[in-house]
């Protein structure tokens, strides 16, 4: 994507940069995206665009009185696609920004903003793991001046979800993340020193081996 | 501005079209919706002229209902003339049959001196009142209407306020 500059203080501007950048992010992973939200949406919608320009020509061509009764019945048709609309919107797509399939596994990913708050809310449910909510403030991928970095923005989606993680290892960060887990012991064994008595009074006792971690 | 367009995948732009369509579809409806609940073909007009001073002014916006049959001396009623597609807002001085009988209305604007007569079409000396009247006035918001009368004497402001609504809508993805 191009390096398009946003305006960093709109909330509207930063979350729907970030959806499609995430969309973009997903379909490059190769998932497969899945419309039949969207092409639900848009079959509603453009159908009751049809009811309302067939009753414009109507009343165009023939003009009041004939298109009476038309206009009537288009008007209650409208009123229910624009009600069905509404209601596909607010209900079922509910904030949907991706809904993907890959190597047989689903994911289905809703993004949400509250006023007045810079954080993006995430709500991923994907077939083995269930519903998980991971968020993260705008800042994490935004300039100060308003230009969009996606170097962290994958890696906090790779880090976050497993089955993005599991499909763009690079990002995933599974080696800091196992390391934090369960740090390794890396034992350092000192040369030892002769054993021999010393006339001072120490026990003798050779020091030990002497454990530390090597920063990898 | 534009690039933000161009970096939308078909149907994201397909839904931002929509949005547009929307707004304009929803509009109009709602003015047939209007049409259909007071049986007039149009329910909202625009005083054009001053021949209903000190009544009604040049600019104001008047609300037309048109199920009410038996129309009374003294309603303002807006018409148009046969042939014409001008709505003349004037008052019945005088009404003619009624009840079972064809409804015929004889109008004159307040501010006229002569009845409206002359304005009828030729060999036309009354309205009738299913077929000539598009409603009687109940109601009126002065002087709103008044962007109207602009929109019709300087055409290019309908395209340039549909082109600036156009492109709001358009590239707005709240």
């Amino acid at each position: 994507m191009g390096d398009t500059k946003i305006s960093p203080h709109s909330l509207a501007e930063l979350k729907n940069t970030t959806d499609d950048a995430l969309g973009n992010y997903l379909r490059g992973l190769k998932f497969e995206q899945d419309n039949t939200k969207l092409d639900v949406r848009l079959a509603i919608g453009y159908a009751s665009v049809v009811i309302a320009a067939a009753t414009f020509a109507a009343d165009y061509k023939l003009g009041w009185e004939a298109t009476k009764t038309w206009t009537a019945v288009a008007v209650v048709a409208y009123a229910l696609l624009n009600g069905a609309f509404t209601y596909w919107m607010w209900a079922v797509e509910k904030g949907c920004v991706f809904d993907g399939v890959r190597e047989g596994k689903k994911i289905s990913v809703a993004s949400k903003t509250k006023k007045h708050d810079p954080t993006y809310y995430l709500t991923v449910s994907s077939a083995n793991s269930g519903s998980k909510q991971i968020t993260a403030p705008f800042t994490t991928w935004f300039t100060a001046d308003g230009y969009f970095v996606a170097k962290p923005f994958q890696q906090w989606l790779a880090s976050s979800v497993e089955a993005i993680g599991n499909a763009d290892s690079k990002n995933a960060l599974r080696d800091e993340r196992d390391e934090i887990a369960s740090p390794s012991p890396e034992v350092e064994l000192t040369p030892q020193g002769n054993g021999t008595a010393e006339a001072s009074g120490t026990d003798g006792k050779a020091k030990g081996s002497k454990r530390s971690k090597r920063k990898g | 501005m534009f690039s933000a367009l161009g970096n939308l995948q078909p149907r994201q732009l397909a839904a931002q079209i929509l949005n547009f369509a929307l707004v304009l579809s929803t509009a109009f409806m709602l003015w047939k919706g209007l049409s259909v609940f007071t049986n007039s073909s149009s329910p909202i007009v625009v005083v054009l002229s001053g021949s209903m001073e000190p009544a009604f002014q040049r600019g104001d916006l008047l609300f037309l209902w048109n199920r009410g049959k038996e129309t009374q001396v003294g309603e303002i009623v807006v018409y148009n003339v046969r042939g014409k597609d001008i709505p003349i807002v004037h008052r019945v001085i005088r009404r003619f049959g009624g009840g079972s009988a064809p409804l015929q209305l004889l109008t004159k604007g307040d501010n006229n001196a002569a009845d409206d007569t002359e304005l009828y079409a030729r060999g036309q000396s009354y309205l009738d009142r299913s077929k000539d009247v598009i409603g009687s006035v109940v109601g009126y918001v002065p002087f709103v209407g008044y962007v109207t009368i602009l929109l019709s004497e300087y055409p290019w402001l309908k395209t340039a306020m549909l082109g600036f609504m156009a492109l709001t809508v358009v590239l707005q993805r709240e």
